[in-house]
C-alpha cells in the first residue's frame, strides 16, 4: 500500500510529456471504438434481417454466422485475421493509406484489427436488433399488413424504426464493451494507449530519452485504466438515462442488455 | 484431409491447451462467485458505507479493460516487488474482473423478490440475516441462473486474452499460435482451436437453458 501511494511513484505523472503521450493514445482508442462501432451497426443490421427472415435458407447461414462470432474470442479473431491476411493485401492497404493518418491506423495490421473488430461486434449487434425488433408487439406488423403495406414496406416504415430505437441503451452499453476490446488491438502490434504506456514505464526513468523520473509499471496502467472507467462510467449513466426516457415515451419497460456481449431481452408493459 | 492431418498430428497439444483453457475458466469462475457474492452482499446492506465499497468496486472493475487489469496484475505487482505466478495473476485478474458482473446480477437477483416479502418475513419475526438466507436468496438463485451463464459464457472468451498476453499460461489460443509458428497451416490450425472454444461455450450454453428450464420460477 505504501509502494502505491508513495509520492514518489506519482512524480512521473506531471514529468514531460508522459500524460499527453498516453492520452494521444487513448485517443486512439476512442477513434477505433468509433469506426468499429459504425461499421458493425451496418453490417449488424443486415445480419439482424437476414437472421429474421422468413426463408430457412436464407435464416440459418445466418445464424450460424452470427452464434459462432459470437461465441468465439475476440482476440482469437483478431490473432488469426493478422496472421491470416495476405502480405500483397497489406502493402496494398499500406501504399494506399493516407498520410495524415495516425501511426495506429497506418500500421498493416490495422486492417486486421478493424475487420476482426467489426466481426466480432456486427455479431453481438445484430443479435442486440433481433432481440429490439422480436420484442415489438406482434400487432406492429399485422396493422401495418391490414393497411396494405407490402412486408419490405412495413419492415421500414413500421417495425424497423420502433424496434431499434429500442436497442439503443443496448447499443450504447455495447460501445463501452468495445472501447475496452479496443486494448487487445495493442497485441498484434498497433500503437495505441497499451504501448504508449509501455513506452512510458520504458523511457520515462531514462535522462536521455525520457523525463528522468522512474515511472513504475503498477501506476502507469492504474491511470490508463481509469481513463477508460472515467469514459465507460460517463457512457454507461448515458446508456441509462435513454432507457428512462424511452420507458416514459412508450410506457413499456423494454430490458435489452448486451451484458458482456451476451444479450437478452424483455419487454414488459409498466 | 490436410484438415484432419494437422489435429491428428498436433492432437496432444490441442488437448493441453483445451485443459489449461478448462483450469483458468474454472479457477476464474470460482473467484468471481466468491467475491461477487460478497460484493452483492455488500451492495444490498443497509450500511452506507459499505454499500460505497461495493459500488466502486463494481464500477471500476466493470469499465476497466481486462487487458489493462492484466498488465497491473502481473507485470505490475512483479515490479512492485510481489513475486505473483502467471496462473495466479491471470485467473486473479479474469477472476475480480468477472465478479464485478456476477455481483450486479446478484444484485439486481435480490432486488426482483419483492420488497413486501421482505417486509413480511421481517414482520414474522425473522431477523435480517436470517430472512436473507430463508426468503430472499433461494428466489434470487433461481432468478440469476440465465444471466449467471451469460457471464460465464464471456469468461470463457475472455480467457483467451490471458493466453494471449501471459507467456506461461498455455491455453487453447496460445497453442494454436505455437503450432501454426511450426507447420504455417493457419487455417486448418485456427479452426480447430475454433471448435475447441466452441466445444465450451456453446455446452455452456446449452447448460444454461437446461437449468433454466429446471429452476426459473416464472414472475
Amino acid at each position: 500500500m505504501g509502494y502505491l501511494i508513495d509520492p514518489a511513484n506519482w512524480e512521473w505523472l506531471t514529468a514531460g510529456n508522459n500524460l499527453r503521450f498516453i492520452l494521444t493514445g487513448f485517443l486512439i482508442n476512442i477513434q477505433i471504438a468509433v469506426l468499429a462501432m459504425i461499421l458493425s451497426l451496418i453490417f449488424g443490421l443486415v445480419l439482424a434481417l437476414l437472421r429474421i427472415s422468413k426463408k430457412p435458407w436464407v435464416r440459418a447461414p445466418a445464424l450460424a454466422w452470427i452464434d459462432s462470432f459470437r461465441n468465439l474470442p475476440l482476440i482469437f479473431i483478431i490473432l488469426y485475421l493478422a496472421l491470416s491476411i495476405p502480405q500483397s493485401w497489406r502493402d496494398a492497404y499500406g501504399d494506399h493509406v493516407p498520410a495524415w493518418f495516425s501511426e495506429a491506423f497506418k500500421s498493416p495490421f490495422f486492417l486486421a484489427a478493424v475487420t476482426g473488430l467489426t466481426l466480432y461486434n456486427s455479431a453481438v449487434i445484430a443479435e442486440i436488433m433481433r432481440a429490439g425488433i422480436v420484442s415489438l408487439e406482434k400487432g406492429q406488423g399485422e396493422a401495418a399488413a391490414a393497411l396494405g403495406l407490402p412486408p419490405s414496406k412495413a419492415m421500414r416504415l413500421i417495425i424497423l424504426p420502433q424496434g431499434l430505437r429500442r436497442m439503443v441503451p443496448a447499443t450504447v452499453s455495447q460501445l463501452i464493451t468495445l472501447n475496452k476490446d479496443t486494448t487487445l488491438v495493442s497485441i498484434i502490434g498497433i500503437q495505441e494507449v497499451m504501448r504508449q504506456a509501455r513506452i512510458v514505464t520504458n523511457t520515462s526513468g531514462s535522462p536521455f530519452t525520457g523525463s528522468g523520473v522512474d515511472a513504475p509499471l503498477l501506476h502507469v496502467f492504474l491511470v490508463v485504466g481509469l481513463m477508460f472507467v472515467i469514459v465507460n462510467l460517463l457512457l454507461s449513466r448515458l446508456s441509462t438515462r435513454l432507457e428512462i426516457r424511452e420507458q416514459q415515451r412508450t410506457g413499456i419497460r423494454v430490458k435489452v442488455t448486451g451484458l458482456e456481449d451476451q444479450v437478452s431481452a424483455d419487454a414488459q408493459a409498466v | 484431409m490436410q484438415l484432419w492431418q494437422v489435429l491428428i498430428d498436433n492432437f496432444p497439444r490441442f488437448r493441453d491447451g483445451f485443459l489449461v483453457t478448462c483450469q483458468l475458466v474454472g479457477v476464474s469462475f470460482v473467484i468471481a462467485l466468491g467475491v461477487g457474492l460478497v460484493i452483492a452482499g455488500l451492495r444490498v446492506q443497509p450500511l452506507r458505507s459499505l454499500k460505497w465499497v461495493g459500488a466502486v468496486y463494481v464500477e471500476f472493475f466493470r469499465n476497466i479493460p481486462l487487458l489493462v487489469l492484466l498488465f497491473i496484475s502481473f507485470a505490475g505487482l512483479r515490479r512492485a516487488g510481489i513475486n505473483i505466478g502467471a496462473f495466479a495473476a491471470g485467473t486473479g485478474a479474469l477472476g475480480l474482473y468477472t465478479a464485478a458482473y456476477v455481483a450486479e446480477t446478484v444484485r439486481s437477483g435480490v432486488f426482483a423478490v419483492g420488497r413486501g416479502q421482505v417486509e413480511a418475513s421481517l414482520s414474522i419475526g425473522f431477523t435480517y440475516p436470517q430472512t436473507l438466507r430463508r426468503v430472499v436468496l433461494p428466489q434470487a438463485v433461481r432468478t440469476v441462473i440465465p444471466p449467471l451463464g451469460n457471464i460465464t459464457i464471456a469468461m470463457i472468451k475472455n480467457s483467451a486474452i490471458i493466453g494471449a498476453v501471459l507467456a506461461i499460461a498455455q491455453d487453447i489460443l496460445k497453442e494454436a499460435r505455437l503450432i501454426n509458428a511450426r507447420t504455417f497451416q493457419t487455417n486448418e490450425v485456427f479452426f480447430w482451436a475454433a471448435i475447441g472454444y466452441l466445444i465450451l461455450t456453446v455446452t455452456a450454453t446449452v447448460a444454461v437453458r437446461y437449468l433454466e428450464r429446471r429452476l426459473v420460477i416464472r414472475r
